[in-house]
């Protein structure tokens, strides 16, 4: 009865408050979303656009010059490009691959102390906050060949320095060790969380039915770190896609030009773009470039969620 | 946040009720991961050891590991390089900018797409989750352009307003204020208070977790960002620390001072990580929080 009372003069009133409650909700979105429309649909709509014209970025958009798929056919053939796109997917395949499992390893290892957790969780923790960039260059010196702390430790053990970043075969294998050292802390605090939202009861009735670690392992704590494994898996390969700081700095300046390493072993389709947008200003090709490693990232990221979407 | 004790799920867990081996035992497993994170320290220890070093040491043959006198010297010779002081500020201005307009601009918008119906909401979400898929590099070239057009190349504006606004801001404001109870806001609408005043007071004040954790992830990432500041600064008083770190990269490697680019490297490097040590608390909640709901 009270309830009833209470509501009536509200419902008279509704429309005007709700009118004007209409228009806060506008307001309120509206910063974002323009900005949002301003600097990221818009820009990638016109990324389309740029993509089939001839621009130097300097001259008035009226004077872009429509080609076609011209762009798109140039840097399908292009040896740079393929050498990027190749290094790029193996350096996804492999880095995301190699974390997701020494991930999923040291966050089990992780769970089990309590005291010191905090301790160890950090150190995995500080490579992920520090710019790549730095990391890039920190590993450059570590990896150097004359002068680097592991051939160092490599001549003391009797050991043959290696070229690592020198050399063609070891070049991108080292960019892939440095990924590796910077995300698999992300990994591992991830995991960590999906470990510990798993209920205990579920191991405890699985011991007593008899089971062992390793079938606890298997029908209970993979399976429902399932959602926890798809994120990280979805977003690092879509990083990994786009990896660019690491490589521009263990692989320019100095005496080289372009970056990418010896023969373009480490060249990264990011890179690529970069190279040929800002040092030799030819937008088309580039913004080609942009959108085709978008389409390859929404199909990837496409195909992982549902390949490994959980089925609970 | 450890509450609870939870025993060991799997691998390793096998009881033994003997002292010493228990403790041997208890040594043998902390040891793979007690090792994996040593060798999370590596770069940083080298990088340490070698902004110590004489240029002779550092490019001796066979190098050195560690240097015999430490030249702290090094240290001091660095800031006269890169004006690293400079980028300090420019780096925390940038960060602490952007970080201020993501927090306004996605709470805002995040609330009102929980709290507030009105035609083509939904259409607005969706779009807004949209633009998530869209990667950064993807969109730097127009940016550039478009940045350009407004003059802002060179300035704080060109380096800030492009990030302010966060489609994923937007979506973790969204999730959770959705869970925000209707009853605090309707008593205050009943009160007569207006709806930008609800928003401030009643509203903000409460969301204080979920702001710490989107703003801890905001500042460290436009603090790390390295492309677009890369494309927007020119003049180096308007570097941010990774582009200060990239000069002193260049500039080590032309004149063989290896020792002075890692010394500026550390000096970088290390404060801004003490700071995200800090922080590393609200960036296990907010994974938590965006991971798990899948």
């Amino acid at each position: 009865m009270a309830v009833e009372t209470i509501r009536a003069p509200v419902a008279r009133r509704a429309p005007r408050i709700a009118a004007s409650r209409m228009l806060w909700g506008y307001l309120f979105a509206c910063p974002a979303i323009l900005g949002i429309m301003v600097f990221s649909l818009g820009p990638i709509l016109f990324a389309f656009w740029v993509s089939v014209h001839q621009w130097n970025l300097i001259s008035p958009i009226p004077d872009m010059v429509f080609v076609g798929l011209r762009n798109y056919v140039d840097v399908a053939t292009s040896d740079v490009f393929r050498a990027a796109f190749r290094n790029t997917v193996e350096f996804t395949v492999v880095g995301v691959g190699i974390n997701t499992v020494l991930g999923l390893l040291l966050a089990l290892l992780l769970n089990q102390r309590l005291r010191v957790r905090a301790f160890w969780r950090t150190l995995f923790f500080l490579p992920l906050v520090t710019p790549p960039l730095a990391l890039g260059i920190m590993w450059t010196s570590l990896l150097d060949r004359n002068y680097g702390a592991i051939n160092a430790v490599l001549s003391r053990l009797h050991l043959a320095p290696q070229p690592f970043l020198a050399s063609p075969d070891q070049a991108l294998a080292s960019i892939i060790a440095i990924a590796v050292y910077q995300y698999v802390g992300m990994y591992v605090i991830i995991y960590l969380a999906g470990l510990q939202g798993i209920p205990q009861d579920y191991y405890d009735a699985a011991a007593v039915d008899g089971a062992g670690s390793w079938q606890s392992l298997r029908y209970i704590t993979l399976p429902l770190l399932r959602p926890v494994f798809l994120f990280i898996v979805v977003t690092n390969t879509i990083g990994a896609l786009q990896v660019f700081d690491v490589v521009f700095a263990a692989t320019t300046g100095g005496a080289q030009t372009s970056g990418g390493g010896p023969a373009n072993s480490t060249m990264v389709v990011v890179l690529d773009m970069y190279n040929t947008a800002f040092k030799f200003f030819e937008m088309g090709p580039a913004t080609a470039m942009a959108v085709i490693l978008f389409a390859i990232t929404l199909l990837v990221t496409l195909a992982q969620l549902r390949l490994l979407r959980p089925r609970m | 946040m450890e509450t609870s004790i939870r025993k060991p799920p799997a691998l390793l867990s096998s009881p033994r009720s003997n002292g010493i081996q228990a403790k041997l035992w208890a040594v043998a497993r902390h040891l793979p991961v007690a090792l994996a994170g040593l060798c999370m320290l590596v770069p940083f220890l080298w990088m340490v050891s070698a902004s110590l070093m004489t240029p002779q040491e550092i490019t001796g043959s066979p190098p050195s590991l560690l240097p015999a006198h430490a030249q702290w010297q090094n240290y001091a010779h660095v800031t006269g390089v890169v004006p690293l002081f400079r980028s300090y500020l420019n780096s925390i201005v940038v960060s602490a900018g952007a970080t201020v307009g993501v927090l306004l601009t996605s709470s805002l918008c995040g609330y009102s797409f929980a709290k507030f119906t009105y035609p083509g909401r939904d259409a607005l979400f969706v779009l807004t989750i949209s633009s998530l898929m869209i990667p950064p590099f993807a969109v730097v070239i127009p940016l550039f352009w478009l940045v350009k057009q407004f003059g802002w190349i060179d300035t704080y504006m060109g380096l800030i307003v492009p990030s302010i606004f966060s489609g994923y801001g937007v979506f973790m404001m969204r999730q959770f204020l959705l869970t925000f109870p209707n009853d605090l806001l309707d008593a205050a609408r009943i009160d007569g208070a207006s709806e930008p005043r609800i928003f401030w007071q009643v509203v903000m004040p409460l969301t204080g977790p979920a702001l710490a954790t989107l703003g801890a992830f905001t500042f460290v990432a436009m603090w790390n960002g390295f492309l677009w500041p890369l494309l927007i600064v020119q003049s180096q008083d308007m570097q941010t620390i990774p582009l200060a770190l990239n000069s002193l990269r260049v500039y080590g490697a032309e004149a063989q001072s290896h020792n002075l680019q890692m010394a500026g490297t550390a000096l970088g490097v290390i404060p801004a990580l003490v700071l995200f040590v800090f922080l590393q608390r609200y960036f296990s909640r907010g994974i938590v929080l965006t991971g798990l709901q899948g």
